[in-house]
């Protein structure tokens, strides 16, 4: 940021310099240029995302950006507050590279973002060390601001309040337990339960299921799986089943993605019209 | 109208007893590991057929707070063939994904698939096909360990 303040992100400077100067050409863009903002935005999420990989499984490092960040966060090591914002800087990101108009309150929106998971990315990298970061300060705009480009920013303000709901939602609904529960509680509940039921069954002498056959099919490459003789028809069917059934949710996943941009093209185009209309009016 | 508030009964119904009985599998370890959490609702989605906010309605706590595991396997038990299948697919995938069995996720599968009144052979078939949807959704899993088998029959 080309400001007396300085950039959000000068703090990485020492820890790792491409990012952090990924960070600052953001917020240089982001009242002036917010689709070129949330492209450098993306970048830095997936500097992030490789250089975590490359630390910690490198085995993933091979993957693109989406299923590094699934892999990071399937084995525990990006908690998910973090997850949704890189998420989100990834599907911003996304639109913006292909085109999508983006509004300048979402780019700052996800350069907050970017600067709460620069913290959490330094200290992970300084393995748990604390990390000082300081508070993150909006990149001034420009002074001509009016009162028509207030509205606008409302408007968009509102827009973004709305899709960061439906993303949640959509998120919530995903989940195994609610936001809301107490995790460690409730597993404590579930456990207790289950070894009742344990005791209950061993003396009733309940036999167990074929833990051996389950064990022979963890360790069974996928190949000799589909091609076993016995349960390799019914296991293909079920593949291809599964396939279509998980490509019909991800596309529905990606339409939803597609409807929020449109959305902000729509607020954007309504406010250009707003403004050349007020001009051809001389107000 | 009344069939329509059937229905929706049937899926909130649906979801509470998925829910349940995937939670039982993800924490029958002691533990909530990520790797099981995300799945879950997909295969919710995806397979079980159910929207995203049956999903969510049926994990609030005035739903399924008050449904204990025997209640679940209660209900399992009434479920249609089809759908009982699924749901067992969908433990044994959850018990999968992070490529061991502990004795209580064991134990689990084996009320569930009685609950079911699954046969040997039925029961393979959801091994087989769970295990085959846990590596769509966890292609990078971490090697198997044979010792599994041991430690769950002890």
């Amino acid at each position: 940021m080309s400001t007396e303040q300085g950039s959000n992100f000068e703090f990485m400077n020492r820890y790792d310099n491409r990012v952090s100067h990924l960070g600052s050409q953001a917020e240089q863009y982001v009242h002036t240029d917010p689709e070129s903002c949330l492209f450098k935005l993306r970048l830095m999420v997936e500097m992030m995302a490789r250089r975590l990989v490359e630390l910690q499984a490198p085995r993933l490092a091979d993957l693109d950006l989406i299923a590094i960040l699934r892999s990071l966060e399937q084995y525990g090591m990006l908690p998910k507050k973090q997850a949704d914002g890189m998420h989100a800087i990834r599907r911003d990101g996304n639109a913006a590279v292909h085109g999508s108009e983006t509004p300048v309150p979402t780019a700052m929106r996800r350069l907050r973002d970017a600067h709460r998971i620069s913290a959490w990315y330094c200290s992970m990298i300084q393995r748990g060390a604390k990390v000082r970061t300081g508070q993150f300060v909006p990149p001034p705009g420009p002074a001509s601001a009016n009162e028509h480009s207030q509205a606008m920013h409302e408007a968009a303000e509102a827009l973004e309040d709305h899709i960061d709901d439906r993303r949640q939602a959509t998120r919530e609904g995903l989940l195994l337990f609610a936001e809301q529960e107490e995790l460690p509680i409730e597993v404590q509940r579930i456990v207790s339960e289950l070894e009742g039921l344990d005791r209950v069954a061993q003396a009733a002498g309940e036999p167990l299921v074929d833990a051996e056959f389950v064990a022979v099919v963890m360790a069974m490459e996928m190949e000799q799986l589909l091609e076993h003789p016995t349960l390799g028809l019914d296991t293909r069917e079920a593949k291809r089943e599964a396939e279509k059934q998980f490509q019909r949710i991800k596309e529905g996943f990606e339409l939803r993605e597609a409807m929020y941009a449109e959305e902000r093209r729509a607020l954007m185009l309504y406010h250009q019209r707003e403004r050349q209309g007020r001009h051809t009016r001389g107000d | 109208m009344s069939e329509t508030t059937a229905t929706m009964n049937e899926q909130e119904q649906l979801a509470q007893l998925w829910f349940v009985a995937a939670r039982a599998m993800a924490v029958a370890d002691g533990t909530v590991p990520a790797v099981k959490e995300a799945s879950a609702g997909l295969y919710a989605q995806a397979i079980l057929g159910l929207s995203e906010e049956t999903c969510r309605v049926a994990k609030s706590p005035e739903s399924i707070g008050n449904l204990t595991l025997v209640d679940c396997l209660a209900g399992v038990h009434a479920l249609p063939r089809e759908q009982a299948e699924k749901i067992m697919t969908g433990v044994m995938m959850i018990s999968f994904a992070d490529g061991h069995m502990e004795p209580l996720e064991v134990r689990w599968a084996s009320m569930l698939a009685s609950a079911c009144e699954m046969t040997a052979e039925d029961f393979q078939r959801c091994c087989a096909s769970a295990r085959v949807i846990a590596s769509m959704f966890n292609p990078s899993a971490p090697p198997t360990d044979d010792t599994t088998s041991q430690e769950a029959e002890a």
